[in-house]
């Protein structure tokens, strides 16, 4: 077990510390390091209200499958397959609230909730931030995990569950996708 | 290979245009974490430690675990803790106001306005309006009645609290619970008339609009429900409907059906409906509101008390959520004695200095107010 100040370790090193001690502090360092980056993983695939509450599924998923980790391969490969399986659970629930809705549309004290705006954040680059909404789940996850996360694209692979091959067309088309997203909303011709 | 290696397979002027958009993408502002999500996560995953949830078997390789019906509990009362949270942090203070008399600590503790202001108890100003809701609950539950005016202010206060679309500030898990208790306080204390019965109409008319299509309520518009958000809307209702407020009647019928189908055959409640995982707390609010709220009902009140047979009476951890739940679900039941067990084990982790889990969140106001309400 490396020595150093627990501020010096990498994931990796806080992570076997927190499966083989149920170290509290190594645990807490991991999260101060990478709320951040699933909170804003979360809010880009679509997550309005409850990001935060996302957030802390995630971590707690990866408290309780803390065994089933290994140094073999990055600790945010790890950790983003729980925020991608989080994600998944939460998309089948509004999966299925859907179907319900639909199902009792007719009755007429119903309301319901029009579907998030996307949002660029403070200030932000409003007409890319819509046009990465606009981008289906598939293409938005790779961006997500190639351009925000800088993961290599096998890692990539790895988390979505597809070949490198995949995430490269993926990645392409996102992007091309993208910039067709913003060349329509100028009134450009392609 | 990585983007920019993918990148420099394309034609150059492609490569070039993609480069330009990944750095666009990249300087796209990123959303800070709230200052309490370190302490939320931390929070629970102590309870996942005190109450382990799911029996992972260790695996030899980084193995993804199957996907779940989270065990979301903890959200309930992180949720709750948020909401209720906004209550409390006196401990520099030179009077423990949980030691002898909560009540008189909180009355003294009120604002000039009415309120009770989280943010000089340590607590979180977002949640002012809940904070309110139950210290006020708390005063009412004076036995001498000596309260009455100050009931009357708070009140008063949370009408004035209020925003113009029925709810009373926040914006997801902050603006439910502010919703849900500031409209219990008022079901359960507002006047007849005043400002304060036009506001709990106002509420209570949110509280229908924002009602899930399965008859819960939770903090995303649209979503199920949570246990523990839709027990507080229910007694919430109930007692606006008690008070005559016809609009009550639909959405509290509709909340005491979600309810019914929280509760598992084995006694268990989940914070999300079919989540395997059990809660204490949240059985034992489910099995107050249903014994409560639901006494109307045919069957529910048997089913609360069926919800309180597993629950135990002595808890090793401090959670003052918890322990007025408890208390609370026990005295619905008529079993006097395991509610004075939990009230004994309050008073003892007190007085032991034991941490609340939510107290850094929540400071002095919530474990003072929920310990009031524990109280006979």
């Amino acid at each position: 077990m490396n020595s150093a100040p627990l501020e010096q370790l990498d994931d990796a090193d806080l992570m076997l510390r927190v499966r083989s001690q149920d170290d509290e502090a190594a645990f807490t360092l991991l999260v101060s390091r990478h709320q951040k980056s699933l909170l804003n993983f979360f809010i880009r695939s679509g997550v309005q209200y409850d990001s935060e509450d996302l957030v802390q599924q995630t971590f707690l998923r990866l408290y309780r499958y803390r065994q089933r980790y290994v140094a073999s391969a990055k600790f945010t490969t790890f950790l983003f397959l729980l925020a991608r399986q989080v994600w998944i659970d939460e998309l089948r629930r509004r999966q299925r609230r859907q179907r319900l809705a639909e199902s009792l549309a007719a009755e007429p004290y119903e309301e319901f909730a029009a579907p998030a705006a996307p949002s660029a954040g403070v200030a932000g680059d409003l007409d890319l931030a819509r046009a990465l909404a606009a981008l289906s789940e598939g293409l938005r996850q790779v961006i997500e995990l190639a351009v925000y996360q800088d993961l290599p694209y096998a890692e990539v692979a790895e988390i979505l569950e597809i070949p490198v091959g995949t995430v490269k067309s993926r990645m392409f088309n996102a992007l091309a996708k993208l910039r067709e997203l913003l060349v329509e909303k100028r009134g450009d011709t392609p | 290979m990585n983007l920019y290696a993918h990148l420099s397979e394309l034609p150059a002027a492609e490569a070039t245009a993609f480069r330009a958009l990944v750095t666009r993408l990249r300087a796209l502002p990123q959303h800070e974490p709230s200052p309490l999500l370190t302490s939320r996560i931390l929070a629970a995953v102590a309870d996942e430690r005190a109450h382990p949830t799911l029996d992972v078997q260790p695996e030899t390789r980084n193995q993804k675990p199957e996907t779940q019906k989270p065990r979301l509990w903890y959200w309930a009362a992180a949720g709750l803790a948020a909401c209720l949270l906004a209550v409390l942090t006196l401990f520099d203070r030179p009077a423990d106001p949980t030691a002898a008399d909560p009540t008189v600590w909180l009355a003294a503790s009120q604002e000039a306005d009415g309120s009770w202001q989280p943010a000089h108890h340590g607590g979180d100003p977002a949640y002012r309006p809940a904070l309110t809701a139950l210290a006020a609950l708390a005063l009412a539950r004076d036995p001498a009645d000596r309260f009455s005016a100050d009931v009357r202010r708070a009140c008063d206060a949370l009408a004035a609290l209020q925003t113009p679309d029925g709810a009373f500030g926040g914006t997801g898990r902050v603006r439910a619970y502010n919703h849900a208790l500031a409209t219990y306080a008022l079901a359960a204390l507002a006047p007849q008339d005043g400002p304060a019965a036009a506001a709990l109409e106002r509420a209570v008319a949110y509280s229908r609009a924002n009602q899930s299509v399965e008859g819960g309520w939770d903090y995303e518009p649209g979503s199920e429900g949570n246990a523990a958000m839709t027990s507080w809307q229910v007694q919430a209702l109930a007692a606006a409907a008690a008070k005559g407020i016809g609009q009550a009647n639909i959405p509290l019928r509709k909340g005491l059906v979600w309810l019914r189908g929280a509760a598992r055959d084995d006694g268990g409640v989940a914070y999300h409906r079919g989540s395997p995982s059990r809660s204490e707390g949240l059985a034992a609010l489910t099995a107050h509101t249903l014994m409560t709220s639901g006494q109307a009902f045919e069957g529910l009140p048997a089913l609360g008390r069926r919800l309180t047979v597993n629950l135990t009476a002595k808890d090793d951890a401090a959670d003052c959520y918890r322990d007025y739940a408890k208390v609370m679900a026990f005295e619905s039941a008529g079993d006097t004695a395991r509610a004075e067990t939990v009230r004994d084990g309050m008073q003892l982790r007190r007085q032991a200095g034991a941490q609340d889990p939510w107290e850094p969140i929540g400071g002095t106001l919530y474990t003072c107010a929920f310990t009031a309400l524990a109280r006979k």
